[in-house]
């Protein structure tokens, strides 16, 4: 026992100085409601334990990865080759980044129809659109990096979308690929975005985000009488947390048999010069918006058909930002509207992305 | 025989339980990490190097070559005869140079000496430097590692 008096003096040392235990109190007083919405919360923590898994294997692969034109693509395959458990790691970084956000659109699209957003958690839910933003884009400066001719593709497609943005567009797309085309610097540019920008940014409006739904709680479904409720909560720690951990070693096991059984696949190293390969698709999370930009017709009323389509994709994304002010009352009839509204999102993005994979 | 009183509580062999189990799965987890950190960086087993090259130096001079990730160096003697070092100095990894003039092996990192048959003679070196065998075999100098013994 004399181990455990030393642990206790140690515990005893810290705590004097971190002043730890307060925040402990907190978390045991924090509270989870019980009803028929709470499963959703769990994807917020799992948003969470895939973010983590990225940055833990991201370093990882940041450690072996070069980002030169020579490299880039050489240096992937050494990783999936030649470096020991090399070729899961890198398949762990994809199929967390593939789980990361599918949840993180499961999230938004169950906050959405459950109307979480709410007076007063506008604020979370315009830092949650952001998230999904950043998340979106680590995915596609991401793909960039293994340097193979899909992935190359994918970014020049990519980074031409802004271009028909009025006024701004055409330096959007030089500011994207360091100048007027995508070259070496481009590749160094992306890696940057991918290990230290977007981080940094995703850190801030994570904190962010995670500080309001502490300061608020959990919100409670409509209608839900409060004092029912409240009798039916949860205390955060322990019972809340260990709930989280089943679903979190869940996922753990999906994730790693998935990147076990189907790892990334790595073509040859992308050439500048070559005609672009035959059938490219984005990932999957970006087919909704590659078909969208297909179906446009070049010409609306002599204005180009591609700005058309990327001003009407931008001004959803503003509505979809704006939710909680637009949806302000959301038991009367225009909350209906707006549940509808997600539904019909759902089997827009569902349909234009079987309408892209089969075409 | 029945202790008439237990060693400890069902809590804490609870928490021994779930503590072990947790710092099981977290080792799971650590041992790939760790093993990915640690690149294999094999000693080649024998470099090929063309015969011509080295053999057409001047005696007392040398010609670099690359022992897999580490610098070596192939000499010729006075008499003709063609040796191989690995250019590390044993005291702390510095690539040496050879000074023909007075011929001796040189690390500038810490002034340590070597005679021409790589025997350290001066300065921090703990040991000779490390000597390659080498063959000719047809146009090819074939450096072997040195036989252990």
């Amino acid at each position: 026992m004399n181990l455990r008096r030393i642990s206790r003096g140690a515990a005893a040392w810290f705590e004097e100085r971190l002043g730890l235990n307060a925040v402990m109190e907190l978390l045991k007083r924090k509270e989870v409601p019980q009803n028929k919405d709470t499963i959703w919360t769990y994807t917020g923590s799992l948003i969470l334990l895939f973010f983590g898994i990225q940055v833990v294997t991201g370093i990882m692969l940041a450690f072996y990865y070069k980002p030169t034109l020579e490299l880039a693509n050489k240096s992937i395959g050494r990783i999936m080759t030649e470096v020991p458990l090399g070729w899961i790691i890198r398949s762990v970084h994809f199929w967390s980044a593939t789980f990361m956000i599918a949840i993180a659109f499961i999230h938004l699209l169950s906050i959405w129809i459950i109307k979480s957003y709410r007076k007063p958690r506008e604020l979370t839910w315009m830092s949650g659109v952001f998230l999904l933003v950043f998340t979106l884009a680590f995915g596609f400066t991401g793909y960039l990096l293994p340097w193979d001719d899909l992935s190359l593709a994918a970014t020049k497609v990519g980074t031409d979308i802004p271009r028909s943005i009025p006024l701004v567009g055409v330096w959007v797309t030089k500011f994207l690929r360091g100048g007027d085309d995508i070259s070496g610097d481009t590749l160094s540019r992306f890696f940057s975005f991918h290990i230290s920008i977007l981080p940094l940014c995703l850190l801030a409006v994570l904190c962010f985000h995670i500080y309001l739904i502490q300061k608020q709680g959990m919100s409670l479904p409509l209608g839900a009488q409060e004092r029912v409720d409240k009798k039916r909560a949860l205390p955060f720690w322990p019972n809340f947390v260990f709930r989280e951990a089943i679903v979190w070693l869940i996922f753990s096991g999906v994730l790693i048999t998935m990147a076990v059984l189907l790892p990334p696949s790595l073509s040859k190293a992308a050439d500048l010069m070559a005609p672009a390969p035959e059938g490219i698709k984005p990932e999957w999370y970006f087919l909704f918006l590659f078909q969208t930009l297909k179906i446009f017709p070049p010409k609306i009323l002599f204005v180009n058909g591609d700005t058309v389509a990327v001003l009407v994709i931008f001004a959803g994304v503003i509505l979809f930002f704006c939710l909680p002010l637009i949806d302000n009352k959301p038991e009367q009839r225009k909350g209906k509207f707006i549940t509808f509204a997600a539904y019909l999102f759902i089997l827009y993005a569902v349909a234009m992305s079987v309408w892209s994979l089969l075409s | 025989m029945k202790l008439k009183q237990s060693l400890f509580t069902r809590r804490q062999f609870l928490n021994g339980l779930l503590g072990g189990w947790l710092g099981a799965l977290a080792a799971t987890f650590a041992y790939p990490i760790v093993k990915f950190l640690f690149p294999p960086t094999p000693e080649p087993e024998q470099v090929i190097l063309p015969l011509a090259d080295y053999s057409s130096i001047p005696p007392n001079s040398i010609k670099p070559f690359a022992w897999g990730s580490k610098p070596g160096f192939i000499k010729k003697s006075d008499n003709g005869t063609l040796v191989a070092f690995v250019a590390v100095c044993t005291h702390l990894d510095c690539t040496v140079a050879y000074l023909a003039d007075q011929r001796k092996f040189f690390c500038a990192c810490h002034d340590g000496w070597y005679d021409d048959n790589g025997t350290n003679i001066g300065g921090p070196p703990p040991k000779p430097l490390r000597r390659l065998v080498l063959a000719e075999e047809g146009a090819n100098l074939i450096v072997k590692r040195e036989v252990t013994k």
